[in-house]
């Protein structure tokens, strides 16, 4: 059979947000007229989907809709800091501090309306653009509420920053604490290789991973997704040539980069084990989605065809050469038993 | 050149405009109409995020001459959506989160809807065959086939238009729901602006003068051709810069264009504001720079020895850092243990190729702010850095995060919004900047290329006994975020493992090669790849499963990290039992069982591609059109 399949797994552990310095991100919230929300901070979307996850954090937290809550974002001169768009920590650090920032909003709401209806605050809930007061006749739209607000002169508003109890390392042996959540994955890699070619196809994914709690399932999963093909494409194909400082690979037909036809089916199972110290138990996926992938699949083409790659990436000259060797390799032992 | 008039129908309307006949059609589309939804990701015919429909083909616009558009129909992703009601497909990516950073969509979606339109009916492997000329760096593509499957059902009424909808959330509880994504419509449709999108009254053109050497001595620039060119606005060197020089994540190691001397092929010598690109480019050719070739070192072990060239006088060894880890005492857990495994694994440098290449705006505000607008990950450590290289307090700066077609660490380094700052404070004019994809892959960071050597010690039970490791890894010409990536690779090196005897050791080293920076999984990539690949060449010596010797071996609740935290939960034995049973893994050791595994080609894999042997002959095919 020139075509050998195999399968090989790994697992990881990643930390979440900044790595050894305090962490922190900064977020206003607001429930506005007409019962809209609104949320200003200082970074978000680069393509993960954290303006929805925001969304649905201040709908949650405040009592409205997703699609009601108007993000304000991205300008030093308009919104408060909220440092990068990096180290898995948006949804980490910018939710946790949207989820803060939003109960004191809903609050401050909360508290006009327990002394306007006279009930307990407990005794009021929000939720789907309206706020009543349990056992009650009170109930009224959100609107309506933020406009008996304002006519008492407050404002439903809040503000917070989340931050994280972490420390440098020690320079001599790196003890320290450089992250307060940490998150563990696994995944295990199907493949195909060519024994003629030496190429290698990776049919299947299976990717575990723990993201504390996932606000929107199929965002997880497009993380997930993303992070094993980018890793696919450093395991098999992707390589930036340097000679004498000068790159030959300088545009995409010199810089392979992997194509719908070089992707694996991914299975994501998501694991959660809620963060105790965030008020909302979330972590986070961005980056660790990717570290296992490649040593699961280095250790599926030996599983098929017994060879390791130890130098990536695993290109089908790479395979090919180290299938032969190994062919060389076991014939010279067959000839030394003899 | 004979002036040239294309007459055509655009997305519906009659055109008839002057154009230059060698106008790519892309640049017609773009800056002629402002029909911006069609981008250019590599204006090479590579990445298919130019595709329009011409006389109803698929085409890739930034091959095409405008002339070749002469008489023809052309359809640009706009043309999807024009009522403002999203096509079926178009709802269908919204519906799947087949969007994330959005700048190959509106290709995408091209492609998608030839390939419906070409076979109602394509299958799964088709429809993928068919998006093969489009790259996608951020969904993996699964989500995609996803969404075109989706909208194939639905136009051929296997199922209901509604299910391009929502699912209802009205309990009020929105966490854990798959709520569709707020900036999908905009992204399916064209209608979000990225940086390179964007224009402004009075805007002049950055083009910017680039190395050609690793490592040279700037004897001196002149620029004085240059200024004088009609249609020039401003040049500037690092003359211009008022303030304290200097950007980086962990040190301000980089000049905002070279001072004194080039560290690498590609950094920014000069740069150029002029009233259109051409007139820019031609005044970069008109700049005279003398160099003085300087001796270069292009491999991190040889940067390592005493006499090799120096880049950077602050680190006369070339050592950006050096990260130590220390648990207990190898020697010792090497002595205990029955058996020790040594090898050496390496990774090369990679290019984060999102598709949006680099670009951005600058302009001085009416009160006196410097603003900058472009698709930076971390607009508030540029905003700082910024206010100290042009000498402004902070309240004069303001960063704009515009939106950003795809990032993975590669947008936080503050690469060129310096320059576009000096030039609009030059010029009192709005400037903006747009890469080229080469010089997008030449001049910004890679992920670091590194060399690990591991050894580990391990019982015959399987427990690791002791774990030695090292990693040097070229950091290129500029700090940039390497010692953040050293530190990471350290701590998360030794893998989520209770190990008592642990000695790391990583190194992030200077050279006349691309500066290495931030890339997504930030070192942890390189040194785990090692981890995981040895204890399967462990699990095989002593005959145990890959699950089990990572059970064996995994941190447990309230172990111990190697950097001695005390940890809570450890989620790491949950995953693995959920994932061995996901995938239904036939236990056993890995000693090349492939040939004999009963697990394997599941339904939840996909069919290893033969290239073509789907299609059909040409005449079905055209049938089915």
């Amino acid at each position: 059979m020139a075509r050998k399949r195999g399968r090989g797994m790994a697992a990881c552990w990643y930390g979440i947000a900044r790595t050894a310095t305090v962490d922190r991100a900064a977020a206003w919230a607001e429930i506005d007229d007409g019962g809209s929300a609104k949320i200003v901070t200082g970074v978000t979307e680069i393509g993960e989907g954290i303006l929805t996850v925001l969304a649905q954090i201040a709908a949650h937290e405040m009592g409205v809709k997703p699609e009601h809550v108007v993000i304000g974002d991205n300008d030093t001169a308009r919104s408060p800091e909220a440092a990068h768009a990096g180290a898995t920590r948006q949804t980490y650090m910018i939710g946790n501090a949207v989820a803060l920032a939003s109960r004191e909003a809903r609050k401050r709401l909360v508290d006009v309306m327990a002394d306007v209806w006279d009930v307990e605050a407990d005794a009021i809930r929000t939720g789907n653009g309206e706020i009543w007061a349990e056992n009650t006749n009170h109930r009224i739209t959100m609107g309506e509420a933020v406009h008996c607000a304002k006519g008492k002169g407050v404002v439903p508003v809040g503000s917070a920053s989340f931050g994280t109890d972490t420390t440098g390392l020690a320079p001599t042996d790196g003890a320290g604490r450089p992250w307060q959540a940490y998150v563990f994955g696994a995944q295990v890699a199907e493949v195909e290789v060519d024994t003629v070619t030496g190429e290698v196809q990776v049919l299947g994914i299976w990717a575990a991973h723990d993201v504390g709690r996932a606000v929107n399932p199929q965002g997880v999963e497009g993380q997930i997704e993303g992070g094993v093909v980018q890793a696919l494409g450093q395991g098999l194909m992707e390589d930036y040539k340097l000679d004498q400082g000068h790159t030959s690979t300088h545009g995409f037909a010199k810089y392979i980069l992997p194509t719908s036809l070089d992707v694996p089916r991914v299975n994501s199972i998501i694991v959660e084990e809620r963060d105790p110290i965030g008020p909302l138990g979330v972590k986070g996926i961005g980056e660790p989605a990717m570290v296992p992938t490649i040593p699961a699949i280095m250790n599926a083409i030996y599983d098929a065809v017994g060879v390791r790659i130890t130098a990536l990436p695993a290109t089908p000259e790479k395979v090919l050469m180290a299938i032969r060797e190994k062919e060389r390799r076991d014939a010279a032992m067959a000839q030394a038993a003899e | 050149m004979v002036d040239f008039r294309l007459d055509a129908v655009i997305n519906g309307r009659k055109v008839s405009r002057p154009a230059k006949p060698s106008q790519r059609l892309l640049d017609f589309i773009r800056d002629d109409l402002n029909l911006t939804g069609n981008k250019e990701g590599c204006g090479a015919g590579e990445c298919g995020t130019c595709s329009v429909f011409v006389d109803g083909v698929l085409m890739k616009s930034c091959l095409l001459p405008v002339a070749k558009a002469q008489g023809a129909r052309i359809d640009t992703v706009e043309s999807l959506a024009k009522t403002g009601e999203l096509s079926v497909l178009q709802k269908a990516f919204h519906k799947a989160g087949a969007s994330q950073c959005g700048y190959c969509i509106p290709g995408m979606v091209m492609a998608a809807t030839a390939a419906l339109r070409i076979n109602p009916f394509a299958d799964r492997e088709e429809i993928k065959e068919r998006l093969g000329g489009n790259i996608c760096r951020c969904t993996g593509y699964q989500k995609i086939f996803d969404a075109v499957e989706l909208a194939r059902d639905v136009q051929n009424g296997r199922l209901p238009a509604s299910a391009l909808l929502e699912e209802d959330y009205t309990d009020g509880d929105f966490i854990g729901k798959n709520v569709r994504r707020l900036d999908a419509p905009s992204k399916v449709s064209g209608k979000l602006k990225y940086a390179g999108d964007m224009t402004m009254p009075g805007m002049l053109h950055v083009q910017v003068l680039r190395s050609p050497h690793a490592h040279a001595r700037i004897v001196s620039i002149d620029t004085s051709a240059a200024e004088a060119m009609e249609g020039v606005e401003g040049v500037i060197t690092c003359a211009d810069v008022p303030g304290e020089d200097g950007f980086g994540v962990f040190v301000n190691d980089q000049p905002i264009m070279a001072r004194g001397k080039v560290r690498y092929v590609g950094e920014a010598i000069a740069a150029v504001a002029a009233e259109d690109l051409v007139t820019a480019r031609r005044a970069l050719a008109a700049i005279k720079v003398e160099y003085e070739a300087l001796p270069a070192v292009f491999d991190a072990f040889e940067a390592m020895q005493p006499g090799a060239p120096v880049l950077h006088d602050y680190a006369p060894d070339n050592l950006t850092k050096h990260i130590p880890i220390r648990v207990g005492d190898v020697e010792k857990g090497f002595a205990e243990s029955d058996l020790v495994i040594e090898e050496t694994y390496s990774t090369q440098a990679i290019e984060h190729a999102y598709l949006e290449p680099e670009a951005g705006l600058a302009y001085v505000d009416h009160d006196g702010v410097v603003t900058v607008l472009s698709p930076s990950q971390n607009i508030t450590h540029h905003r700082h850095m910024l206010a100290r290289i042009i000498a402004k307090p902070i309240s004069k700066v303001r960063f704009i995060m515009s939106p950003v077609g795809g990032g993975f660490g590669g947008k936080e380094d503050m690469i060129y919004q310096g320059m576009l700052a000096l030039l609009a404070m030059k010029t009192d004019r709005p400037v903006r900047l747009v890469f080229t994809r080469e010089e997008s892959i030449v001049s910004t960071a890679k992920r670091h290329p590194s060399r690990t050597t591991l050894r580990m010690g391990l019982t015959r039970d399987g427990r690791i006994k002791a774990l030695q490791m090292k990693m040097v890894c070229d950091g290129g010409a500029y700090g940039l975020s390497t010692e953040g990536v050293m530190r990471k690779a350290a701590i998360l090196g030794a893998g989520p493992y209770a190990i008592p005897n642990v000695q790391v050791d990583t190194y992030g080293i200077y050279t006349n090669n691309t500066p290495s920076g931030a890339f997504r999984s930030f070192g942890a990539l390189q040194t785990q790849f090692a981890t995981e690949s040895h204890l399967d060449m462990a699990a095989e010596r002593l005959g145990l499963d890959p699950f089990e010797i990572r059970r064996i071996n995994a941190m447990q609740d309230g172990g111990f990290t190697h950097t001695k935290q005390k940890l809570g939960k450890v989620s790491l034995t949950k995953g693995l039992d959920a994932l061995e049973k996901a995938c239904g893994w036939e236990a056993g050791p890995p000693e090349q069982r492939g040939a004999t595994r009963k697990d394997l080609g599941r339904a939840d894999t996909r069919p290893p591609v033969a290239l073509g042997a789907r299609f059909e002959a040409p005449g079905k095919q055209e049938a089915a059109e």
